[in-house]
């Protein structure tokens, strides 16, 4: 996310400037709220003009319809779409382009990314972390030349807006991803809702489900599991960045404006250190985001620790400035009406997805600690 | 002591002469390694230990005027006053390579090789820096800074040293405080009210070149927390600074007091963050190596790892600055410095203070304190301490806070 244009030529602030102005007026906080009030799990006319303008297209390759851009393409689309607080399942559909361009076999790829990428279809990812214990959803051979699904997967994030589910099963011993349409193969999602309501998690629940074997990703399922991984924590650190400047620009305004005791209450020293604090930490997370971004793009064989350092501060900086925003705002800032809810719970969902801050930390720890 | 004899032998066997090739940054950082490492005493850290204080101004003279002697003393000098104009990437290598080789930190030459030149090269006369940087990088003068008093610690501008023109001097009287080194110091980089009758405080103040070896200059030590007399209070009675030494214009003093602090804020911690990170990774090496208890303490181990990953974002925001003042050397953010301050001061309190809480009670007792060792001489209470250097001085972190809500966050006053 570095400023500029990456390394393919890229106008970053082009995208960047593009992707705000359509958010502004598609996703603004009262088109936000309308859907998060509707319970909707889908916001379709949002979601349709993401992929009239290209947006779900960045990422895959030329071959199967994309731009074949990288990181910083995308980290731009995650960061603004956390300005936005919009309700876009970005991050399941790219994930699932992501692993079939690294082990999807070319008639896998060729059936499934075009469509991805033309926003036919949306996806959602078993939800990883580092360190996570193995899936309880189980694979084995079926009928013919099918294989059969077993066992419930929780957590899937946006999984009921999805059209195509990426799910990560054990097979004997070892582990293997494995697609599932569930519109075609009879499964339902459930949502289980969160309290952030721009995104939601589901429930997918297998009993003997037979799908053909060309369902099978043949790529090496911990390879695929840690690209995604990697992926994800970018994304939601971006998002944070996002999310996190949005919240603190739309409280600086309201501290320069709400007057008390005959002056703004910016000018009062206890409220202008704290912001200055929520600076510097949002300068420091911002850098590391961007050097992140940068790392994944360039191939670094450090990108991956810096992956999920990035998520581990980004996560937690946006969590502490939009847990601040409301204190800063007052009682409007507790109101249903006001957006600062919406930042809130989406930091706090945000620190989880994934895993958590602690997973973070020791998955950085153990790469510092290999490599010292 | 003899330091000069102590140097590995080595040191007679070549000439060491880096910038010779800084157009290829491999050999150049291959040339700073070996340079450093024959000329780094090895047990420099034993001698400094518990040393005098005349066995520790030997050493940094002697160790100022080794730097000189390859030209890394002043690198980062425009090439008009004895620099090599070097940029960013050089900088960095000098800066990780003096952290690899764990080379003394030239303390006593901080402000002559940051604050003073960061003052001339855009408000002193062209005799003033020629004969002022000469100065420093020939005979190797030792600065120190008159800002702060009794009186006028964060509220600078109310300073109450009196400078009064006299035909071709200012008559001199007042009390300045928290001098580093005003004990050995040559000069001084002085701040004194011209006029008393200025509608804003700031209007009425100047900046002086004194010369500390003037009649009326008296220095007193004092003794600071960490038991060490680094600071001076300095007393100043009828002293006459020739007007020859005025820097600026009369009473134009604060705003170039400015850029006397912003050097604060920039290359030194540069070089302060490398060190650091060495610190952290050494840290973790040993951890590792000895399987430290603190690893398998869920508390302790996410602890060090936020602060390894702050540690990233500070080297990031410094590499930021670097490539901005690189860009446009005129510029010079004045918002990026103020962070970095802050965060670097506050990582540093927090990342010494993990290390004394892993000292334990052993970490409480007395040890002899290892001169010129910065902030990683693994005296775990002797470090801690001296992390209250960067929160208070350099404008205390408080005053940084708001002076960074009303200029880079444009909150009312």
């Amino acid at each position: 996310m570095s400023d500029g244009h990456s390394t393919d030529g890229m106008d970053l602030n082009a995208l960047r400037d593009g992707v705000r102005t359509v958010l502004s007026e598609q996703a603004s906080h009262e088109k936000v709220a309308a859907f998060t009030n509707a319970e909707g799990v889908r916001d379709q006319p949002l979601w349709s003009q993401a992929a009239e303008l290209g947006w779900l297209a960045l990422f895959a390759d030329e071959a199967h319809g994309g731009l074949g851009l990288g990181p910083s393409e995308l980290a731009v689309i995650y960061e603004e779409l956390g300005r936005a607080v919009a309700p876009l399942p970005v991050l399941g559909t790219m994930l699932v382009v992501e692993a079939l361009a690294r082990g999807g076999d070319a008639d896998q790829q060729a059936a499934w990314i075009p469509r991805l990428a033309a926003g036919e279809l949306a996806g959602a990812v078993s939800m990883l972390a580092p360190g996570a214990p193995a899936p309880t959803l189980t694979l084995s051979t079926g009928p013919g030349s099918g294989v059969v699904l077993d066992g419930v997967v929780e957590n899937l994030l946006d999984g009921a807006a999805a059209d195509v589910l990426l799910l990560l099963a054990r097979e004997g011993e070892g582990l293997r991803w494995v697609l599932v349409e569930p519109a075609v193969d009879g499964v339902t999602v459930e949502k289980a809702a969160t309290v952030d309501r721009t995104r939601h998690l589901g429930v997918a629940r297998f009993e003997r489900v037979v799908l053909p074997a060309g369902r099978v990703l043949t790529g090496d399922a911990d390879e695929i599991a840690q690209a995604l991984l990697h992926h994800a924590a970018l994304a939601l650190a971006s998002d944070a960045r996002g999310g996190a400047n949005a919240i603190f620009e739309i409280t600086l305004d309201y501290l320069k404006t709400r007057e008390q005791f005959g002056k703004p209450i910016g000018s009062f020293q206890a409220l202008k250190h704290r912001c200055a604090d929520h600076k510097i930490a949002l300068v420091a997370s911002g850098v590391l985001v961007a050097e992140a971004v940068a790392k994944a793009a360039s191939g670094d064989s450090a990108a991956g620790r810096y992956a999920l350092a990035a998520k581990a501060l980004a996560s937690e900086v946006y969590a502490r400035v939009a847990q601040d925003a409301v204190q800063l705002h007052g009682g409007i800032g507790y109101t249903w009406e006001h957006p600062c809810h919406l930042y809130l719970k989406r930091a706090k969902l945000n620190e989880q997805l994934f895993g958590g801050p602690a997973a973070y930390l020791d998955g950085v720890t153990d790469l510092l600690l290999a490599a010292a | 002591m003899s330091v000069q004899t102590a140097t590995n032998p080595s040191t007679a066997t070549r000439r060491f002469d880096p910038l010779a090739r800084k157009d290829d940054l491999d050999a150049f950082r291959a040339e700073v390694r070996a340079w450093l490492e024959a000329v780094v005493p090895a047990d420099w850290r034993a001698r400094m230990t518990g040393a005098s204080e005349a066995d520790y101004v030997a050493f940094q003279r002697w160790w100022f005027a080794e730097m000189g002697k390859v030209g890394l003393a002043t690198p980062h000098w425009p090439r008009d006053w004895g620099g090599a104009d070097i940029g960013i990437r050089h900088q960095v290598i000098i800066f990780e390579e003096i952290a690899r080789a764990q080379a003394p930190n030239p303390d006593m030459f901080v402000i002559s090789l940051y604050h003073l030149p960061a003052t001339l090269f855009g408000n002193g006369s062209k005799t003033q820096r020629d004969r002022y940087l000469t100065g420093v990088k020939e005979r190797g003068e030792v600065w120190c800074q008159g800002f702060s008093e009794p009186g006028s610690g964060s509220d600078l501008a109310s300073l109450r040293t009196r400078a009064e023109r006299k035909g071709d001097v200012y008559v001199v009287n007042g009390q300045k405080v928290w001098s580093s080194y005003g004990a050995f110091a040559d000069y001084c980089l002085l701040l004194a009210r011209t006029d008393p009758t200025a509608p804003k405080k700031q209007a009425g103040i100047s900046y002086f070149i004194l010369n500390m070896k003037a009649p009326g200059v008296t220095v007193r030590p004092i003794r600071q927390a960490t038991g060490q007399a680094e600071f001076c209070e300095i007393f100043l009675d009828n002293v006459e600074i020739p007007v020859s030494d005025l820097i600026g214009e009369e009473n134009a003093g604060w705003a170039i007091a400015q850029s006397t602090l912003s050097a604060e804020r920039g290359l030194i911690i540069f070089e302060l963050s490398e060190r650091m990170a060495r610190t952290l990774d050494a840290d973790l090496a040993d951890a590792k190596r000895t399987d430290a208890a603190w690893l398998k303490d869920d508390e302790a181990r996410r602890a060090f790892t936020r602060a390894y990953n702050d540690m990233v974002a500070l080297r990031l925001m410094i590499r930021a600055l670097m490539q901005e003042i690189e860009t446009d050397p005129h510029m010079g953010s004045t918002t990026m410095p103020t962070y970095i301050k802050v965060h670097f001061s506050e990582l540093l309190r927090r990342y010494t203070e993990f290390r004394l809480k892993l000292g334990g009670l052993s970490g409480q007792l007395r040890q002899p304190i290892i001169l010129g060792g910065g902030h990683q001489t693994g005296n775990a209470m002797h470090d801690f301490l001296l992390s209250y250097a960067w929160t208070i001085s350099g404008g205390a972190n408080e005053i940084l806070k708001t002076m960074i809500a009303e200029r880079a966050l444009g909150l009312p006053r």
